[in-house]
């Protein structure tokens, strides 16, 4: 990188580093035998209609976020996890308690595991609690899907070995924060602290054992004019469909607590992204994947300030017509979308990338 | 190659240029956009990302990019300018960030500049960024600046603009962001040469049509103000679609009708007047205003002319610190000597017309003087108070401003003008000898300065209008009734007749400094001619200045500017050793005084300290020293 960028990168480390500030001190206490939260959604399994159930584990948060280096610039997920570490007893008791949920519910279904950092780190999930959680999805032979989220870091031939051996020949995707394809972006606007290369490791380990990579997309990191971001946002999924990514969920910056990005916002030195943007990057990624991919989009606060949000007029249609297009993959939900404040946010494009001062 | 001319004349710090790209040139002032261009109207776009809208050379930003092999080079175009790349808001993060924007800039010319010459990069100057890293821009190479304004008026758009004033002078300046149209005339005379105008397409698309000094949201099929464009005939008939064209179209015509509004007060002399007359557009572009003339009163003065139009209007309380105005309450305090001799000093009140002893009410006060003392009058120092100037002696009545501006002249003075007024009094009066006695012959606002001045001054003080206007009967009559009084009691004699030495005197001190009136006019030197037309003083038997009525400025000879020389004020050194031709161009300047204002009588030397040649200056004295082109001096006189 050119010497100035990494000087930037130090200065934004260390800015993400203040918004987080004292936060992580403060963070709630919590049972530790809970998990954060868990919902069940129905969702496509393979071919079939079922049901999707999510948990998210209680754990000491994401090693990147707790350590010096800050964490991400726009994440604050941390906040959900818990000051102390819980035992491997507690944790299998948090994913115990959110099964229940699925207690009634018929096959196919699929099981996706977030932590707010990541799954695959022994630090966070000490391995008797993950073999255990593993083998407890073993033994449901209606789950024919699960998602784990990692960094690319903790995924070795071992684990995912393990994982494999384990779960038989259930469908399995690893959820990661690719976030763009660029390392300059990821390192500078997201302090993300991994490169491509580290990606692309983690990627052909997954591919060995037959496990799929689904790959966050960050749309509109700090720092970025909505142009640049959208077209980051085009350009890293055309590298993931290359790469052999299984599913994109695209995800729209939203401004989160105590992150760089709500400092930013709070002083009206950033706007989340326009959902005409999600809008095309989701068409975009559509016509890219060609069908190889899944691409789903949720956008968090979608329509709210803090989230991806247009001129308030259109905006639940507009959020509809995504989380419509997540289900069915068809993109012609995408289309005859209108409002008047399309020729706004076409003015922003063009109109940002000349003066660089934020429109909101 | 990119190159920025700057032109000939001056308002402040705005000024006319070219900037040219290949084998275009485009006149400054100059708007920029995305969706029209003209030859008033540069093109803007980002790399890669936008089309050109013609053949002609256009404004292309960089974007960031996350290899800067990735920067396609390629695409842009011999005679494009280009503007370096940046990321957005992120000089906000930090106190040191903006350093890191430079850093980076610098980073990615360096990697460009094999292909792209450093004269056609335009580098960003983040608003938080600190004065002092401004200077040292000049090693970058770039000619052109782009500075930013969040359009909120506040303390961002101030640093903006005070970032600019301390750009070196040669390189063009560009205002990016969201401009209203209100913005322009103050932009321009900060010294903005490339404005944006993108904010026209802003509006809108919100459906807003922009105005000189506000907004107005148009809902289609409910009543609008009356425009007279050709977009807005459409308007009545026009459906929704058609709507953003219009007002787009609208919106660009406000713009360039103001822009040419600002040029032409500028060519008139009145763009500072353009300028406060923006006040009243909202309390933020006041505030802004008020901030610009308090805070960068040095820059504005510096490029302020000291000659100007027939006719100053001076309106508001934003005149009262006015770059001339304030410039002639300075000169006046710090270099106007009181003349010896003078027993009496006579206050009087100002009058519309200008200069003061044209008009009906100074005649009648000349009478007055006159049938009291006659052959005797030059013994009394005439002092005019008036607002925003303060006071002006009489010699100096016919200087630029003080013969040509314009005021309401009602009488009524807020309090901010009576301070002005008193404050000039107290230092005025504290020249004379203690001795002399002042008669204030002034009422209304004009004897509120006086009371308000009474307990700091140390002469004796008599008030000739017991009741009523300075003009009344009774008033004179009182005046003329003192006047005989003190001539008694004071034992006032005749003497030479001292008027024609006062004026010129008066004027040297006022136009070169201290003492010059001492050597332009020694007891010895003869005066002849009329103070309201020409006065030509010699001495030793050689003209050394003449005194022009029109605008009671001195015109120096050769002579003149040899006795002034050793003063070492208003001087120009030049490289050659001999003036050719009738103008001294910027380029051919080793070194001039900063004193030197755009219209100020300067002196001509060369390396050996001789003087060669007098003239007027047509810039200021660092311009003639930092610029590379431009006339610098209009010559008078020249040794042969
Ligand atoms: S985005 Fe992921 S890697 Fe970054 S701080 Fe949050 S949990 Fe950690
Ligand atoms: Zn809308
Ligand atoms: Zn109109």
């Amino acid at each position: 990188m050119e010497e100035s960028l990494s000087r930037i990168n130090e200065v934004i480390r260390q800015a993400t580093f203040q918004a987080r500030g004292s936060s992580l001190k403060q963070r709630k206490k919590r049972d530790p035998t809970r998990p954060s939260a868990r919902w069940t959604a129905s969702a496509r399994v393979g071919r079939e209609q079922g049901t999707a159930l999510a948990i998210v584990l209680s754990t000491i948060g994401c090693a990147h976020a707790r350590s010096d280096s800050g964490g991400c610039t726009m994440c604050s997920y941390l906040l959900d996890g818990v000051q102390e570490m819980p035992t491997s007893d507690q944790i299998v008791a948090q994913f115990k308690f959110a099964m229940k949920e699925l207690e009634m519910k018929r096959a196919p279904l699929s099981v996706k595991i977030y932590t707010s950092g990541s799954f695959l780190d022994n630090e966070e999930i000490p391995m008797e609690a993950r073999s255990e959680i593993l083998r407890l999805i073993a033994e449901d032979e209606r789950i024919r899907e699960v998602i784990l989220e990692s960094r690319p870091e903790y995924v070795s031939n071992s684990i995912l070995s393990s994982i494999r051996e384990l779960l038989g020949d259930r469908t399995i995707e690893i959820g990661m924060g690719l976030e763009s394809v660029s390392d300059t972006v990821r390192t500078i606007c997201i302090n993300k602290n991994f490169d491509l290369l580290m990606f692309k490791d983690a990627l052909k380990t997954a591919k060995n054992y037959n496990i799929g990579m689904r790959a966050y997309v960050l749309l509109k990191p700090p720092l970025l004019t909505e142009r640049d971001a959208l077209l980051d946002a085009i350009a890293t999924i055309q590298e993931a469909r290359r790469l052999g990514v299984t599913t994109i969920s695209l995800n729209p910056v939203n401004v989160q607590k105590d992150t760089l990005v709500e400092k930013l916002w709070t002083r009206g030195n950033y706007r989340p992204p326009w959902l005409w943007s999600v809008v095309e990057v989701l068409r975009e990624a559509s016509s890219i994947s060609d069908g190889w991919m899944k691409i789903v989009c949720d956008p968090v606060a979608g329509g709210k300030r803090r989230g991806a949000h247009n001129c308030g007029k259109c905006d639940t249609n507009i959020v509809e017509a995504i989380r419509q297009f997540s289900l069915s993959q068809n993109p012609t939900v995408l289309e005859h979308l209108t409002c008047d404040c399309i020729s706004q946010w076409e003015h922003t494009l063009n109109h940002e990338d000349f003066s660089l001062v934020v429109h909101r | 190659m990119a190159e920025f001319r700057i032109g000939r004349g001056h308002d402040g710090p705005a000024r006319v240029g070219e900037y040219i790209l290949g084998s275009t040139t485009f006149a400054t002032p100059l708007l920029t956009s995305s969706f029209t261009s003209s030859d008033s109207i540069i093109a803007y776009g980002a790399i890669g990302r936008d089309e050109p809208l013609s053949e002609k050379p256009m404004l292309v930003s960089l974007p960031f990019v996350s290899q800067l092999d990735e920067i396609s080079l390629p695409k842009i175009r011999d005679n494009d300018s280009v503007i370096l790349p940046s990321l957005i808001s992120l000089a906000t993060i930090s106190p040191d960030a903006s350093e890191l924007v430079f850093a980076y800039q610098q980073e990615v010319l360096s990697r460009i500049t094999p292909s792209i010459d450093p004269s056609r990069t335009i580098i960003r100057i983040p608003s938080v960024a600190k004065p002092e890293s401004i200077v040292k821009l000049t090693e970058f190479g770039s000619h052109g600046a782009a500075f930013s304004f969040d359009g909120q008026l506040g303390p961002r758009d101030f640093g903006a603009i005070n970032l600019r004033s301390h750009l070196p002078l040669f390189m063009m300046t560009l205002a990016v962001g969201r401009i209203e149209p209100g913005l322009i005339p103050l932009l321009h005379y900060t010294g903005f040469d490339i404005i944006d105008i993108g904010y026209s397409q802003d509006a809108a698309a919100n459906g807003v049509r922009l105005w000189k000094n506000g907004a107005e949201k148009i809902e289609l099929g409910t009543g609008y103000r009356f425009c007279s464009c050709p977009a807005c005939a459409k308007l009545d008939t026009a459906k929704q679609e058609d709507l953003l064209n219009i007002l787009l179209e609208h919106n660009l015509n406000i713009y360039k009708t103001i822009i040419s509004e600002s040029k032409e007060a500028m060519r008139s002399g009145r763009l500072r007047w353009l300028v406060e007359s923006t006040t009243h557009n909202s309390p933020a572009h006041a505030s802004l205003v008020r901030l610009v003339n308090r805070e960068l009163y040095p820059f504005i003065e510096e490029f302020s002319p000291t000659t100007g139009p027939d006719a100053l209007p001076v309106i508001g309380s934003e005149s009262y610190n006015a770059p001339v105005v304030r410039r002639f309450r300075d000169y006046v305090a710090s270099r106007y000597s009181a003349p010896d001799n003078k027993p009496i000093i006579l206050l009087l009140p100002c009058s519309a017309r200008k200069p003061y002893s044209d008009s009906k009410s100074h005649k009648r006060f000349n009478a007055v003087i006159e049938s009291a003392l006659s052959g005797m009058e030059s013994r009394v120092a005439q002092v005019i108070l008036t607002s925003p100037l303060g006071l002006v002696p009489r010699e100096l009545e016919r200087i630029y401003p003080a013969g040509q501006y314009d005021i309401p002249v009602t009488g009524d003075w807020d309090t901010e003008e009576i301070a002005i007024g008193a404050n000039a009094l107290v230092n005025h009066l504290k020249k004379f000898s203690n001795s002399s006695v002042v008669i204030a012959h002034v009422s209304g606002g004009y004897l509120d300065i006086v009371r308000a001045a009474e307990s700091k001054i140390e002469q004796s003080l008599i008030y000739t209008t017991p009741e009523g206007r300075a003009t009344s009967r009774e008033s004179l009559d009182a005046l003329e009734e003192s006047l005989l009084d003190l001539k008694e009691i004071l034992s006032i004699s005749g003497g030479p007749r001292t008027e024609l030495e006062g004026i010129v005197s008066a004027t040297a001190d006022y136009q070169f400094g201290k003492g010059a009136g001492k050597v332009l006019v020694p007891e010895h030197a003869k005066l002849k001619g009329k103070p309201y037309r020409l006065i030509l003083c010699t001495v030793d038997g050689e003209q050394v200045c003449s005194y022009v009525a029109e605008s009671g400025t001195l015109s120096l000879t050769l002579v003149g500017g040899r006795l002034l020389a050793p003063l070492k004020r208003y001087w120009v050194r030049l490289e050659a050793q001999n003036v050719k031709g009738g103008s001294i161009f910027a380029v051919g300047v080793q070194e001039a005084d900063y004193m030197i204002r755009p219209g100020d009588e300067v002196i001509v030397i060369n390396g050996s300290d001789d003087v060669i040649a007098v003239g007027r200056s047509e810039m200021s004295g660092r311009e003639m020293c930092e610029l590379k082109r431009g006339r610098a001096v209009t010559i008078r006189h020249k040794k042969e």
